[in-house]
């Protein structure tokens, strides 16, 4: 990933900056839309070119990530597209810490005297028995 | 005399024990009491709520997080099944879902997700107006953690119950205190997820505004014009949504309707240039040339990141004119 990440940096940069230069050169062509709404939140909060990278980067990341969690190669693409760019940040930022619902499957058997305690207390809902 | 002394000591250090016990437990768990519901917020409620036509679907092995994706959409209307979620959802090098994929695949089904972030007052409140809740909990202590969606379908204020689509069980009643107890474990999460139109109960601006962009990002301009009509008839006066309205308002061809929610937008917040230099391009466009100069002079005036572009603009429209 770090490999990737190193490689695709200075091309994203240079893209980025060759995307930039027409527009300081010519004059605006005909189809240049207006001033979407997600750019002007996004740049409330900053409006570094650096964040726009960053941001590409947290997609490639993710995809790759959830390929390796086993996600279907045809599934991966729309999976990330749904994403907002904070959640793609997110999840390439700490995918391995977030908790993942799982449900109501059986708990440890080590643990299982202390969670029933818990349960009986009204703290935990492990045991629908307990009640 | 030792001797004599001897039990009480022991004693007071076994009740110290239990009560070392106790407190680290309590201290593991956050404690259990009921949450705090003040007087006015019962007063403000229905006594009891059920949200009627939430279907159930039991999980399968790990797939909670399909399953309660399965309910809220097919209770919105939206023609799913589990089996076609597990593919969107679910991380198999997990054996879980995680929240912003939850979220991310309700947007995929044409919904909007509205994080609730205004505590067990905004949860009951969903459900007063009608709307099932997806809260994810964690049902263990968080050292062993076991994290779960479930799906809240209803409330009983006099029982101190809430009731659950959870696991195996539909419409399960669990009682306040256990159910805050195991969810605030997960920093209180939940979201609702509704058509392009409705709104949610809680009337925050920026969150609702943040949740229809991410939406719109998705499922494009056509899908989110509702949303933004409904969100601009509740807050007339904020900016930033008029400018929203107006953005897609163009996208969907309406020019004339656009070029009234960027004036509302610039009428609430005079310094909004991306409103200014909107309203210019748009009556360039559409021909209007006078309102389109006079934006462009502001939106030129104004320092920014979009002042080179209002400058270019602003010129393109003097050529224009002039040729």
């Amino acid at each position: 990933m770090k490999r990737l990440t190193r490689l695709l940096s200075p091309l994203l940069i240079l893209a980025l900056i060759l995307g930039s230069l027409p527009v300081v050169a010519a004059t605006p062509s005909a189809d240049q839309g207006l001033i979407g709404t997600a750019t002007v939140l996004d740049a409330q909060a900053s409006q570094q070119d650096r964040d726009k990278i960053r941001r590409v980067l947290a997609r490639e990341d993710v995809q790759q990530q959830l390929l390796l969690q086993g996600v279907s190669p045809a599934q991966v693409e729309e999976r990330v597209a749904a994403l907002s760019d904070a959640e793609a940040r997110q999840m390439a930022d700490r995918l391995d810490q977030m908790p993942a619902g799982a449900g109501v499957v059986g708990a440890l058997f080590a643990v299982f005297i202390i969670l029933l305690v818990t349960d009986i207390l009204g703290l935990t809902d492990v045991y629908p028995f307990t009640r | 005399m030792t001797d004599l002394f001897r039990p009480t000591g022991r004693k007071n250090a076994r009740t110290a024990g239990v009560l070392a016990l106790v407190m680290s437990l309590l201290l593991l768990a956050g404690c259990a009491t009921t949450p705090q519901l003040s007087p006015a917020t019962r007063q403000a409620l229905p006594t009891r709520a059920t949200v009627g036509d939430v279907p159930f679907h039991g999980q399968r092995d790990y797939q909670c997080g399909p399953a309660a994706l399965a309910m809220v959409l097919e209770a919105a209307g939206r023609d799913t099944a589990v089996d076609a979620l597990i593919p969107q959802v679910f991380l198999p090098g997990r054996d879980g879902s995680v929240q912003p994929e939850m979220l991310a695949t309700v947007r995929r089904h044409g919904l909007i997700p509205f994080r609730l972030e205004t505590g067990f007052p905004g949860l009951l409140d969903e459900l007063a107006a009608g709307r099932p809740v997806v809260v994810m909990q964690n049902l263990s202590l968080p050292i062993w953690p076991q994290w779960h969606y479930a799906v809240a379908i209803g409330y009983d204020l006099p029982a101190d119950d809430i009731v659950l689509h959870t696991g195996m069980t539909p419409e399960r009643s669990v009682d306040f205190g256990r159910f805050d107890a195991t969810w605030a474990r997960s920093g209180r999460w939940a979201f609702v997820a509704l058509p392009p139109g409705q709104l949610p109960v809680d009337e925050d601006v920026d969150a609702n505004l943040r949740a229809i962009t991410d939406f719109e990002s998705v499922q494009g301009s056509a899908a989110a014009l509702p949303a933004w009509r409904a969100l601009a008839q509740r807050h007339p006066d904020a900016a930033m949504v008029q400018f929203a309205l107006g953005n897609a308002r163009y996208a969907n061809g309406d020019a004339q309707g656009a070029k009234q929610a960027f004036r509302a937008a610039v009428t609430a917040a005079p310094t909004l240039a991306p409103a200014w230099l909107n309203l210019g391009i748009v009556a360039g466009r559409t021909g209007d040339s006078d309102t389109a100069r006079r934006a462009l002079e502001r939106a030129a005036a104004l320092p920014g990141p979009w002042q080179p572009r209002a400058r270019e603009e602003r010129k393109a429209l003097a050529e224009e004119t002039d040729a």
